[in-house]
């Protein structure tokens, strides 16, 4: 079963950090108070939709031909990653 | 399929869907010619009148010409996206295959060549068939006015009560401007 990472307190709905890191290896923890990486506060379909775009080097025309879909199908999923990396940010800060 | 029927710019859209839609356009214009069927105006069909065919695809071109440019007005104006012109045309064009039913129909229509004028005559007109058909072809409008709507919400990047709102104030005045442009080129031909 894949996991997802929570970014969002399931109590007060208020971004998570992340409190402590492990090294699978030698067991070593390091803790401390850090941010989530932007990209962690999407879905995984949002994340999968970005790395296809940078591996079609950043081209909607052949992201469109690669999914299947429309021409603006593609450039309105990727304008509402956009919004919400956007809102994301402002809610970091 | 539900997607296709209702949506299909999901998966087609620009050039490709302009050609189909200009296509399928030129079909519908010459079918209502043999079935005396008009696409007076953005939504609008009415049967009857006998024309000549450069007329039935002269109502094709403003109905469709007119919704593009102001669709393509409001999404410039509202939508946070950069939308391209070719999407709102070619979606648009697309979305009016439906109209092609609306004029096969025609032919069980089957109204007068003139207006009536008493009772009498507009009773003559109203046969089953005639309600029947007329039925049939509001059916083909709702699905056309329902394709408008996400051809406008995909090519223009518009969601919720906000892409309704302006999808309905743009197709209102879409209407008034094509009855309008119809009325011109019928008054300055006759």
């Amino acid at each position: 079963m894949q996991k997802n990472l929570p970014h969002i307190c399931p109590s007060c709905s208020s971004t998570l950090k992340v409190k402590s890191l492990v090294c699978e290896k030698c067991a070593t923890e390091v803790t401390g108070v850090f941010n989530l990486p932007l990209l962690a506060s999407l879905t995984q379909q949002e994340q999968d939709f970005i790395v296809a775009f940078v591996k079609s080097s950043g081209s909607l025309k052949i992201m469109a031909q690669q999914l299947g879909l429309s021409y603006p199908t593609v450039r309105n999923l990727l304008d509402d990653i956009i919004l919400k990396i956007e809102t994301n940010q402002k809610n970091q800060k | 399929m539900k997607k296709w029927l209702f949506n299909p710019f999901m998966y087609i859209a620009g050039t490709k869907s302009l050609f189909i839609g200009l296509a399928i356009m030129a079909a519908t214009a010459t079918i209502g010619f043999y079935s005396h069927t008009h696409f007076d105006g953005v939504v609008d069909m009415h049967n009857g009148r006998i024309s000549a065919l450069p007329f039935y695809f002269w109502e094709q071109l403003i109905d469709w010409g007119t919704v593009v440019v102001i669709f393509f007005i409001t999404g410039k104006i509202f939508s946070k996206s950069s939308i391209r012109f070719i999407d709102v045309a070619g979606t648009m064009a697309m979305a009016r295959w439906v109209a092609i039913f609306s004029a096969v129909i025609g032919f069980g229509i089957n109204a007068p060549n003139v207006m009536p004028h008493s009772t009498d005559d507009i009773l003559k007109v109203i046969t089953p068939s005639f309600v029947l058909f007329g039925l049939l072809s509001l059916v083909f409008i709702i699905w056309m006015i329902a394709l408008m709507y996400n051809a406008f919400r995909v090519s223009c990047n518009m969601k919720g009560s906000q892409a309704t709102g302006l999808f309905i104030l743009s197709l209102i005045i879409a209407e008034i401007i094509s009855k309008l442009e119809i009325y011109i080129l019928y008054s300055k031909t006759i």
